[in-house]
């Protein structure tokens, strides 16, 4: 498309805007005091948020560890348990794939109310409502379904041969796994690492229910603010939603990018 | 409303009568249909142990209660939107009741429908009660009385419930409904508008003069969806419906019909005058604050008559917002604790309650840099040196005094006028454009 | 079958497990026979909430903003990844950027929405510094608006993240190779575009697309922040109707729920069919 070469660098300049802008916005409205109508900058500023997010056991603070540890474990488990069952379900076909692809896409489909109301019950069941292992395992479901999509779209185009290769070379399926398939897959496994990171990093019905309000992570903080009129104290949470979440999505860029060239 | 639910009933002696709803007292059976739900490939976990009910605990001497208290771990469930009280709850009265009953206090999020809806499943699936302390009243309470939800009585065994203000017919009836001792009153507050002084100087203070304010600025004033925008809209049904005493007493669906329809009238006639001419509304108080305070509309409101000065103080709204009362009587309510049917610490959860309820917590509750909830306990019936202290609690200048706000509160009648009238609010706003 | 398959197959009906459950559950509730203020079985409530003109006026205004904000979204990724395609230092810059907002979260995205495209938001204010504006009545309204244009703007930053992911990966894996041999073929910078880059773009972001119109369609919390209060969006009216004061209207809100879901299945479902139609002429 030679014809847009000279509009790029005005495109770049709108992607970069667009991009940086609101971030820039919220840390703004994070330490604006008394900033309304028609104050294009914040009159006066106050650290206030930030400092009750931190100090002595600050709830922010708190929550934004159980959101990291939820949310690296999700990724994680959600990777784990989708590779085989995205892979499983690439091999089949006919009805049995329709119904696997069917039950990976379910949790996916299924609206809030529904779906908190059957991860709820089934917590309850297990008695693992109200806890945090709970509130982990009530956000793998989706993250799960996510990841076993992925994973089905992954394998349905992945070239088999040069695992019979490895393995007519006298390979076992575990060395096949290890030292073959994962090498290959590093990128896709790292995009669905991240895939279920951000599943939970988002969830707030599903934490609101299935933790009873005792587990506390991030997005349930800025709800809370935000509906109380908060402005201040939901910017600063956001921001801290914010920045983790690049962090982790440069994090595996660059894991990804040391082992080989990405489009990114 | 009358044919609700009474298929399910048997007129016997655990029935009674809350504002015009008829209560089953008898905690429900679980539905056998809840067990085929979760017959769909799951094994059934944790049943209760045989527990002592709150009912039980209320007639033991309160050494005893103090006894089994200590060393548990209580779960309060409430509303966790505001730094203030989160301040309180968490920096002042979680370290109290650690130090002097050993009880360590874990207050979690949870307000209002979430409550009731939390405790069906959790009975449905037969699980062990997440919460031991729920903040409640009105509709909440009426519903998870409805629901047999709440264990009691035991409210009234409270040491210091021999302070509370029991005369007040504010604090004495929960939206018309008997508390009978399964919540526990600890504050008290009262609708206000909110207005700017700088921008407002001479606010219209009845609901005429606030209808011809509307009229003559055009695109200024609107309220919310939920929760206080109904109360604006009750404030307006109790003033043009010739005050509270005419929808006392239970609700009534001809009174209901009478007075609602000059409401919509009323809404009808002043509509077009609104903020955005009354096609949409923001969707929560918190919403309409943020109008009020950047320029978008000249009112907001509050259910809590001392919220303007607290929100101005943390730089929410501007430093010049006043609480402004109606002339007409704007409407006060209490809000309690109450205790779930399946609490698994119920010693701890009243020894909390009884802690909210000592002269120490209000007074410090009340102090305007703390919270400035409105106190539940009777000035003369407290120790002369408590009495005092409550005397001498530093008001605020800007906010408004306590006898004009006595003058003008105007209790809640039966939930279910407020039930109707959102609904049928909802009902006719989404009319519009269709 | 094999056993690894069958293992697998058995995994995914595990993790649906629970939503089952919930899925039960919803019609269980739906029919009146469990939930909260449940009044007995039968296909009334039913009935009643699908005849409700509010329902259909709320599952219409979702799909409009659902479809709005995912067609601008993909619009964009597609133009993007076709403009940034190549490896130079400019291109990597630029798919940084595109692909920034994605871990942010909906709820922090409707916040900044909010308080940059409100009436007194941010974008006001500059034009009530340059003199364009004396009062904020006097922008236009992007929030809580009935069009729902700050909703559907918000999202589609959103969505335009995540399927410029998705476009950089497809003509990164694939579309080099195709468009060099259309090259050394003959082919003119435009026809090449027009016949290999293009195809291949929005053909490989379909599966995204209907995605990401799925989940917007059900979003609740920026619709929360942003959406207006007549029509009402199908995911709010399904909440209020959970958190009703009147008990027995809360089963309402698990009808609601299965509608949304079959909208969300037919969305779903007719992108297979059309997959299945266009795989039968894939060479």
């Amino acid at each position: 498309m030679t014809e847009g070469s000279r509009s790029r660098p005005a495109v770049l300049a709108a992607l970069a805007l667009s991009a940086l802008a609101p971030l820039a916005l919220l840390l703004l409205a994070s330490v604006g005091r008394d900033w309304f109508f028609p104050a294009p900058w914040p009159p006066a500023m106050t650290l206030e948020s930030w400092g009750d997010a931190f100090r002595g056991g600050g709830r922010m603070a708190a929550a934004l560890g159980t959101s990291l540890v939820l949310a690296v474990g999700t990724g994680l488990a959600g990777a784990a348990v989708g590779w085989p069952i995205g892979r499983a379900l690439a091999d089949l076909s006919g009805w049995a794939r329709h119904l696997g692809a069917s039950a990976a896409f379910l949790p996916v489909a299924a609206p809030p109310v529904a779906l908190a109301t059957g991860l709820h019950l089934s917590a309850l069941t297990a008695g693992v409502a109200g806890t945090t292992g709970g509130v982990f395992l009530s956000h793998l479901v989706p993250a799960t379904g996510y990841a076993a999509l992925y994973f089905l779209g992954v394998f349905t185009l992945f070239d088999r041969r040069v695992e019979d290769e490895a393995r007519t070379l006298g390979a076992g399926p575990r060395t096949v796994l290890w030292r073959v398939t994962m090498p290959m897959m590093r990128r896709q496994l790292g995009e669905a690492f991240l895939l279920g990171f951000l599943v939970s990093w988002a969830q707030v019905a599903t934490t609101l229910v299935i933790g009873g309000g005792r587990v506390r992570t991030l997005p349930l903080e800025v709800f809370a603010y935000l509906q109380a009129g908060q402005d201040r104290y939901a910017a600063t949470g956001a921001l801290l939603l914010v920045i983790p979440a690049l962090l982790m999505l440069g994090a595996v860029r660059f894991a990804v990018a040391r082992a080989e060239a990405t489009p990114l | 409303m009358a044919a609700k639910k009474i298929p399910h009933f048997v007129r016997d002696d655990t029935m009674t009568q809350v504002s015009g709803k008829l209560v089953n007292l008898r905690p429900a059976q679980p539905s056998r249909l809840a067990w085929a739900t979760l017959a769909l490939g799951l094994a059934l976990g944790c049943r209760p142990a045989a527990r002592t009910t709150a009912a039980e605990l209320a007639r033991l001497p309160w050494d005893s209660v103090l006894a089994r208290a200590k060393g548990t771990t209580v779960v309060w469930r409430m509303w966790r939107g505001d730094p203030s009280i989160n301040a309180f709850v968490d920096q002042w009265v979680a370290p109290r009741v650690k130090e002097r009953h050993g009880i360590t206090l874990s207050a979690v999020e949870g307000q209002g429908p979430e409550i009731v809806n939390q405790l069906v499943v959790e009975r449905e699936a037969r699980a062990p009660g997440s919460a031991d302390l729920v903040w409640i009243n009105g509709e909440t309470f009426g519903n998870l009385r409805q629901e047999g939800l709440l264990d009691g009585p035991w409210a009234g065994s409270l040491p210091n419930a021999r302070f509370v203000d029991s005369v007040s017919p504010i604090i004495r009836r929960d939206f018309e409904q008997d508390p009978a001792g399964y919540e526990s009153p600890w504050g008290q507050v009262q609708f206000t508008l909110i207005y700017d002084s700088a921008r407002t100087p001479d606010p219209p203070r009845t609901v005429a003069a606030l209808a011809s304010w509307i009229l003559t600025h055009p695109g200024r004033f609107t309220h919310d969806q939920q929760f206080t925008g109904t109360t604006f809209l009750m404030t307006v049904f109790y003033a043009l419906g010739g005050g509270v005493r005419n929808y006392q007493g239970g609700f009534d669906s001809l009174r209901y019909a009478t007075g609602s329809a000059q409401v919509f009238h009323w809404l009808e006639r002043h509509r077009a005058a609104f903020w955005r001419g009354g096609e949409t509304y923001p969707p929560g108080v918190a919403e309409l604050h943020r109008l009020f305070a950047n320029r978008e509309v000249d009112f907001s409101m509050s259910y809590n008559q001392n919220e303007a000065l607290t929100k101005a103080r943390q730089g929410v709204l501007p430093a010049t917002a006043r609480p402004l009362l109606l002339q007409d009587g704007t409407i006060a309510n209490t809000h309690f604790v109450g205790i779930p049917f399946n609490a698994a610490h119920i010693a701890g959860a009243m020894v909390l309650a009884n802690f909210l309820l000592s002269p120490e917590a209000q007074l410090e509750k009340q102090k305007p840099e703390v919270w400035a909830d409105g106190t539940v306990l009777a000035r003369n019936r407290l120790p002369p040196e408590w009495a005092a202290r409550f005397a001498r609690l530093s008001l605020d200048p800007r906010a408004l005094a306590s006898d004009s706000l006595a003058k003008y509160a105007r209790p809640e009648v039966s939930p279910r006028y407020r039930e109707r009238l959102s609904a049928d609010w909802r009902a006719r706003v989404r009319r519009v454009g269709q | 079958m094999t056993r690894s398959s069958r293992r697998g197959l058995l995994a995914a009906l595990a993790v649906a497990l629970p939503v089952l459950v919930g899925v039960g559950y919803s019609v269980l509730a739906s029919v009146g026979l469990t939930g909260p203020g449940a009044a007995g079985g039968g296909s009334a409530r039913l009935v009643a909430v699908l005849g409700e003109p509010v329902v259909w006026a709320g599952l219409a205004w979702s799909l409009w903003v659902a479809a709005a904000s995912t067609a601008l979204a993909a619009a964009g990724a597609v133009a993007v990844a076709a403009l940034f395609r190549r490896g130079a230092g400019i291109d990597r810059m630029a798919r940084l950027f595109a692909v920034l907002p994605l871990p942010i979260p909906h709820l922090a995205a409707a916040v900044a929405g909010l308080l940059l495209l409100g009436q007194s938001g941010l974008l006001a204010r500059l034009l009530a510094s340059l003199g364009l504006l004396a009062d904020p009545g006097g922008m236009p309204a992007l929030v809580y608006d009935r069009a729902g244009l700050g909703l559907i703007l918000t999202l589609a930053w959103k969505e335009f993240a995540f399927l410029a992911l998705v476009a950089f990966s497809v003509v990164a894996t694939r579309g080099e190779r195709l468009e060099e041999v259309a090259r050394t073929l003959g082919a003119k910078p435009a026809a090449v575009f027009r016949r290999v880059t293009w195809p291949l773009l929005w053909r490989g972001i379909l599966p995204a697309v209907v995605a990401a119109f799925v989940f917007v369609a059900s979003t609740y919390e920026a619709t929360a922040v942003l959406a207006p209060s007549d029509p009402l969006a199908l995911p709010l009216l399904t909440l209020e109707r959970y958190t009703d004061a009147d008990l027995s209207r809360r089963g309402d809100a698990f009808a609601l729920a299965l509608l949304g879901m079959t909208v969300s299945l037919l969305a779903v479902a007719a992108h297979e069919w059309a997959r299945s139609h266009w795989d039968r002429f894939e060479p």
